[in-house]
């Protein structure tokens, strides 16, 4: 094995560890500005008291999780209990193995050219929406395992959801493909790169409309956000499959939670924003323009938590079926009929 | 139309864009304890005051009106002989004490009290950890308040949250002031 080998993979695990890292950190920054954002769209200021503006109370509920009582309930499935929660994180995690960050970069001092991706695979998007639809079981298992009536409900809801939604999800993903003939994230991107008559940038968006709101509302019902939250709806179901769940182990669905929204953006602007393309001439800045987008995605999916009510369970059933899944078919056809 | 609205989701724009106008408008939270305090009207009636005239002398004459008035009974005065000029008259209060626990804030001792010495204070922060406190003495009525009786009130003002071994005190700087919405 020769030494430019060795670089190559001590360069991948580092990204791993590094990716990893800010993936654990995330929900720190985002349960803090959800919060705010809740606060603030509800007239109230939010968390204020630890630190400034309270930026600190995230960090205080960590040490407060970190310091809970694990409790498993008497009659739970012990093993499956436990490892309910990593089945769910692992996959959410498992996803940034295939999701580009940028093109390349020179690190100044070294002077070596990194890739900002993990590894460019060649069916990127398929394993990221293959592997991300394991992270359900993890929730089904969880709200098997607890051995209670309101977990099992939530996490049954959960798969019938995940069902109905990820064929949509899919669906709307393959007129992106079709447009930009591969089912690389990375060709994705490059395919976008440019502008339609000087100046309106060269993104999906423009070519899939339809695709993109299939996509946006069955990444919604995916990550279960608001208004398709029924796995842990709190009026109904108490919190849905992680009733029975406290301290590290609530923490690693929380964690999962923020990790697949931050997925979701991602996405989201890979797909049909053109990822870390920078718009309207502005200056190509690495990381910067892919970080705004993808922090805009995750601001709008907190405005509309806090903007619109649950839909009730029947109407999630009949809005993923009836409307998203033909929907999104005759997006595929549209786009096919185009590309003729 | 409504099909139309349906495609281009006018209602979910209509939504957000009402959300979005109340995430940048002000918000509504007084930061009570820490930062800010609010400052009542000077018609609140809070905890009473014992007033003095401008020589600096007691009003109260210890006629007990305010204990006749009082529908609780609240008010205990003990009057006594006095020659030193303490009060307006040579007739002054030796005991004066309003039980806190019973008292329902009616403000009826004022409008029975011939000479303007008892009026309703803007104190609301008469919690405490034991009884001791509940029974407001002679001393405490006449202290000088944090909040003057000229000031106009009807504002927040910033505070300033103090501890200490008696407990928490909030002050507040009146000068600071604004108006709740």
């Amino acid at each position: 094995m020769d030494i430019n080998t060795l670089i190559e993979v001590a360069l991948i695990i580092v990204k791993v560890i590094f990716v990893s890292l800010i993936l654990f950190t995330l929900p720190i920054p985002l349960t803090w500005i959800e919060r705010k954002v809740a606060g603030h769209i509800q007239v109230r200021l939010g968390p204020f008291r630890v630190g400034p503006h309270g930026i600190l109370q995230p960090v205080a509920d960590m040490i407060k999780l970190m310091f809970k009582e694990d409790i498993a309930p008497e009659k739970a499935d012990k093993w499956l209990f436990r490892f309910a929660p990593l089945f769910a994180m692992i996959p959410a995690f498992a996803v940034y193995a295939a999701i580009p960050f940028g093109d390349k970069i020179t690190i100044p001092i070294i002077n070596k050219e990194v890739t900002l991706y993990i590894s460019d695979m060649n069916v990127g998007i398929l394993y990221i929406l293959a592997v991300g639809g394991i992270s359900v079981y993890g929730i089904i298992l969880g709200g098997w395992a607890s051995n209670s009536k309101y977990a099992l409900l939530g996490g049954i809801r959960s798969s019938a959801q995940m069902i109905s939604y990820e064929i949509a999800l899919t669906f709307s993903c393959i007129g992106v493909v079709m447009t930009s003939n591969s089912l690389s994230l990375l060709d994705i991107v490059k395919f976008q790169s440019g502008t339609i008559l000087g100046f309106i940038p060269n993104w999906n968006i423009i070519y899939q409309p339809i695709g993109f709101v299939i996509f946006f509302i069955a990444a919604l019902a995916e990550i279960n956000r608001i208004p398709f939250d029924l796995p842990e709806d709190e009026g109904s179901l108490a919190a849905g499959y992680h009733v029975e769940y406290s301290a590290m182990k609530f923490s690693f669905f929380m964690l999962t939670e923020y990790v697949a929204m931050v997925t979701a953006s991602v996405l989201a602007v890979i797909l049909f924003f053109g990822g870390w393309d920078a718009p309207l001439f502005m200056p190509e800045i690495p990381i910067f323009w892919f970080v705004a987008k993808v922090g805009f995605f995750i601001y709008l999916f907190m405005w509309i938590r806090f903007t619109l009510p649950r839909y009730r369970y029947d109407q999630l059933m009949s809005i993923g079926w009836k409307i998203l899944l033909p929907l999104s078919l005759l997006n595929i056809l549209i786009t096919g009929l185009f590309l003729l | 139309m409504s099909i139309f609205k349906k495609i281009f989701f006018i209602d979910f724009i209509k939504g957000l864009s009402l959300t979005l106008g109340y995430e940048v408008s002000k918000s509504v939270t007084m930061r009570y304890p820490d930062e800010e305090k609010w400052a009542p009207y000077q018609r609140f009636r809070g905890l009473h005051t014992l007033n003095r005239d401008a020589q600096g002398r007691e009003l109260c004459v210890a006629c007990e009106l305010c204990a006749k008035a009082c529908p609780t009974k609240c008010i205990t005065v003990v009057p006594m002989e006095d020659d030193k000029g303490i009060g307006i008259s040579d007739r002054i209060a030796k005991v004066y004490e309003i039980n806190l626990v019973r008292c329902m804030f009616c403000g009826l001792c004022e409008d029975a009290c011939p000479t303007t010495a008892i009026r309703m204070g803007r104190d609301y922060e008469l919690a405490c950890f034991s009884l001791d406190c509940a029974a407001a003495d002679k001393k405490r009525l006449l202290a000088p308040r944090e909040i003057p009786q000229e000031f106009e009130g009807g504002y927040v003002v910033m505070a300033r949250l103090e501890r200490n071994k008696e407990g928490i005190n909030i002050k507040p700087d009146l000068t600071r002031k604004k108006r709740w919405w």
